[in-house]
């Protein structure tokens, strides 16, 4: 056997390359927590936080004025909000992916980026979460979409909303995700806290690793919570994405209702959700010189998953597009030609551009293992996948039915600080956790070597 | 086998793993038979009520191809994915795919009768002046369907045939990366071209049976039923192989295991999406989209939707959820049988009510068109698996899909 196994090397590439121990792994990840930050750190820390305060400003602005201060009107009562909401759910979907449906399919070069992934999901659903509370207008009151009963309000919740679907949707996905992620982490907080020179650090990590040993029985427990979570957010990746299209395509509006919004939202959201890993990690196993732990093959894989989702995406246009035509629906016909010739075509051919024509080149593994490429590709696709929801929302509302209601949007300034803004709170959250906590699964990396996988064996 | 330690000595054993031929011979005659019985009862049937004859046939019809398209999806995304688990059951995918040569002579009586069962192909059914049925009219312009027909067949059968080649030629020369990497070039644009052409198949078929009636999750719906019917079908030869004392080493548990967890999936996926159509055209109350809901709901038929959901959705769901229930070969076994069933209820329930607006209603001719439809693709299958050895053995993955295990 092995022969077999020597001469099948090509079909299994090595998971972590260069000379590699257990010790050499604890190290390359605990030093970016130990070590000052280099200060690509603090100029992208910088950045970020000034973005998160112009967010500060533009929410103080729309809590004091109202939503008056964005571009949302009637007919395209949602804008922004909802473009921005979607986006973000969407991004927050690679990382549940990487760590629960990857992990069913027995993926082992998911753990090296696990964990980068699953931080994003969480700090994406973070950004994500707050666009519907503050386009409700009255942010302070939002607990109101949540079934209490109140004797002052007289109101509950219609359950046959899918808005209200959302609120459950959104808060269980953001619940399990982050118990998944905290899950993941403690045996490596746990290395963290045994390698901790300062007394702090020793108090904060060894609270946070609530006591982890390492022992059989607890890496026992750890695997099977492991196996139990992945198995309970697979359905919800799936889920919650379903939802946010029924938000959508349970109304009659042509551009909106069609019934393979559900699985097109979710291949769109795994998209981006790649494109957002794929731009974050490039940067980030380069500044930290992490490029044996995050390798070629790793992004090469990536790069397929991205070529696969661009795919579905595509087919799902081309569906849309020929089905409109085919239903006979006047209607239907007149929101497509309108979406590919009326005012809003610029945004639909970018849109056509970013997530269809150029992901092609992603065929080609000279573009899949060449870092500058996919950098400049997934840079386009977070582009696209913004204007996909955009041109969903905006292109459907502001023609429809009757020609005497028809509109027109456009954002004003708050509308793009708040977008900024939120990609700045994103930014600060994940450098946040680049500084504090472990990067990379040491534990899981440590499992996928090949001494690794000789002792689970044995 | 089990004394094998070299990948030549696996080779080996696994090259003379073959159908014996005596019982390659015996099961040939039956199929034959069965055929032969199929084809003469159906055309009688044909003389006697063409249009049930045209609706049962087309049910059986894609019953057969979905279980091949859905056989030709997994070939391609193992080779994508260099899987190594189904390396062993590979053989058994290729066989069921192989059937797809099959599809392009079976589909003739469809063509036949397309005036007897589609509304659209009777001359004149669209009014020229109505600007809202102008594209439909171009489409389905005979030229414009028979090309894409032609379309559809030729890109199957060169993939299937590609695929296939690619794989039994490895049992002549011995495997090789460069065997593994043309398998994969062809797998990824193949994949792509499968689901082009079958979702554009499912609207060509069983969507404009229904002219007016339309929905975009509806290709992918058809593909999801096939890809399941494939997975317990493929489930149910492995097992009656096992029975006749075929790859008992080779195909064990642990496969097995793998497999039941794809049935589950994909029965899950297929309720998804048919759930999704279901929920959308019920929410949004559009007439144009309930009107092929109001039949499906309505008299017997309502009957047959509540089979199908607890059926192809209820019974994999609950009944596959357990490990112990995914490592239990006569469960499984049982649920891919039933799942069999069910396919073909998914497909009756998809079709019939075009001719049975007024309630559930079984024909012979649904059995004797299955018959014959069946037994001719199971005969194309079972002709190629007698002439190769029933694992990859040229596969460099052998060893490892052999010491494969769920951990």
């Amino acid at each position: 056997m092995a022969e077999v196994v020597l001469h099948s090397g090509g079909l299994n590439p090595p998971l972590v390359e260069g000379p590699t121990s257990f010790a050499r792994i604890t190290d390359d990840v605990c030093r970016i927590v130990e070590n000052k930050p280099p200060r690509a750190w603090y100029v992208a820390m910088g950045i970020s936080v000034t973005l998160t305060l112009i967010l500060g400003v533009a929410l103080y602005l729309l809590f004091t004025r109202g939503i008056g201060v964005w571009g949302n009107n009637q007919p395209v009562a949602w804008a922004f909000d909802i473009t921005n909401f979607v986006f973000w759910i969407g991004i927050g979907h690679a990382g549940t992916l990487i760590s629960a449906i990857l992990f069913l399919f027995r993926q082992r070069w998911r753990t090296s980026i696990n964990r980068a992934a699953e931080a994003m999901t969480i700090f994406a659903v973070i950004c994500a979460g707050m666009f519907p509370l503050i386009h409700v207008g009255r942010p302070w009151r939002a607990y109101w979409l949540f079934p209490i009963p109140n004797p002052y309000i007289d109101m509950w919740p219609n359950f046959r909303s899918p808005l209200i679907w959302d609120v459950f949707a959104v808060s269980t996905y953001f619940t399990v995700s982050l118990l998944f992620w905290y899950t993941g982490l403690i045996p490596d907080l746990a290395t963290l806290r045994d390698r901790a020179r300062t007394k702090l650090a020793r108090w904060a990590y060894g609270l946070l690793s609530l006591g982890w040993r390492g022992s059989a029985r607890h890496w026992s427990a750890y695997e099977k919570a492991y196996l139990l979570l992945a198995g309970l957010s697979t359905p919800l990746v799936i889920s919650v994405h379903s939802i946010v299209s029924f938000d959508f395509a349970v109304s009659i509006l042509p551009g909106w209702h069609a019934t393979i919004f559900p699985p097109y939202f979710v291949a769109g959201a795994i998209f981006s959700g790649f494109a957002m890993v794929i731009t974050l990690l490039v940067i980030a196993r380069r500044v930290y010189n992490l490029q044996h732990l995050i390798t070629l093959h790793h992004l090469d894989n990536m790069n397929k998953i991205l070529l696969a989702t661009s795919l579905i995406v595509g087919y799902s246009y081309a569906v849309e597009f020929f089905t409109a035509f085919f239903s006979g629906n006047p209607y239907e016909r007149f929101v497509f030609t309108n979406r590919a010739v009326g005012p809003y075509a610029w945004a639909i051919w970018t849109m056509v551009f970013c997530n269809v024509v150029v992901p092609q080149l992603l065929w080609f593994r000279r573009f899949r293992r060449s870092v500058p490429w996919m950098f400049v590709i997934a840079i386009l696709v977070n582009i696209g996948m913004w204007f996909e929801r955009f041109n969903i929302i905006v292109t459907s509302l502001h023609r429809d039915f009757l020609p005497s209601s028809w509109g027109s949007f456009r954002p004003t300034v708050v509308d793009f600080m708040t977008l900024a803004g939120s990609f700045g709170l994103f930014l600060t959250l994940f450098l946040l956790f680049l500084r504090f906590l472990p990067a990379v699964a040491m534990a899981e990396v440590k499992a996928v070597l090949p001494d690794g996988r000789q002792e689970v064996r044995a | 086998m089990s004394g094998a330690t070299t990948s030549l000595e696996l080779s080996v054993a696994a090259t003379a793993c073959r159908l014996r031929p005596e019982q390659w011979q015996r099961v040939r005659i039956v199929l034959v038979a069965l055929a032969l019985f199929g084809w003469v009862t159906s055309a009688w049937g044909w003389s006697q009520d063409t249009q049930q004859f045209h609706a049962s046939y087309l049910v059986s019809f894609l019953y057969v191809a979905t279980i091949g398209l859905g056989a030709t999806l997994f070939v391609a995304i193992q080779h994508l994915t260099t899987a190594a688990w189904s390396v062993t059951s590979r053989r058994l995918m290729e066989s069921i795919m192989i059937t797809v040569l099959a599809a392009p002579a079976l589909f003739i009586p469809v063509i036949r009768g397309l005036d007897v069962l589609y509304r659209w192909a009777q001359p004149g059914f669209f009014d020229p002046d109505d600007p809202n049925v102008a594209f439909k009219r171009v489409f389905f312009s005979p030229t414009f369907y028979e090309s894409r027909m032609v379309v559809y067949f030729v890109v199957w059968c060169v993939l299937a045939w590609l695929l296939y080649q690619g794989s039994v030629g490895q049992d002549r020369h011995g495997g090789s990366m460069a065997a593994v990497v043309k398998l994969r070039r062809w797998s990824g644009p193949g994949v792509a071209a499968l689901f082009v052409t079958v979702t554009s198949a499912a609207v060509d078929w069983v969507m404009s049976l229904e002219p007016y009636w339309y929905s975009t999750v509806f290709g992918i719906y058809v593909f999801a039923g096939g890809a399941v019917a494939f997975v317990a079908a493929i489930i149910i030869l492995a097992l009656g192989l096992r029975a006749l004392g075929y790859l008992r080493e080779w195909i064990h548990v642990e496969h097995y295991h793998d497999w039941g967890k794809w049935l589950f999936a994909l029965s899950v996926f297929w309720a998804y999406l048919a759930y999704s159509q279901y929920m959308l055209m019920w929410y949004a109350n559009l007439p144009e989209e309930t009107a092929w809901y109001q039949v499906r709901l309505n008299g017997s038929w309502r009957w047959v939707s509540l089979t199908l959901a607890a059926g192809h959705f209820g019974v994999p769901f609950l009944g596959l959820m357990a490990r112990r229930a995914k490592r239990s070969l006569p469960w499984l076994g049982a649920i891919a049988g039933w799942m069999l069933l069910m396919h073909w209820v998914d497909l009756h329930w998809l079709v019939m009510p075009t001719v049975h607006e007024h309630g559930f209603h079984l024909h012979w001719l649904d059995l004797s068109t299955w018959l014959a439809v069946g037994a001719t693709a199971a005969l194309v299958g079972w002709w190629v698996m007698g002439r190769h050895p029933l694992v990859p053995a040229g596969d460099l993955r052998l060893a490892e899909s052999l010491e494969h295990h769920n951990e």
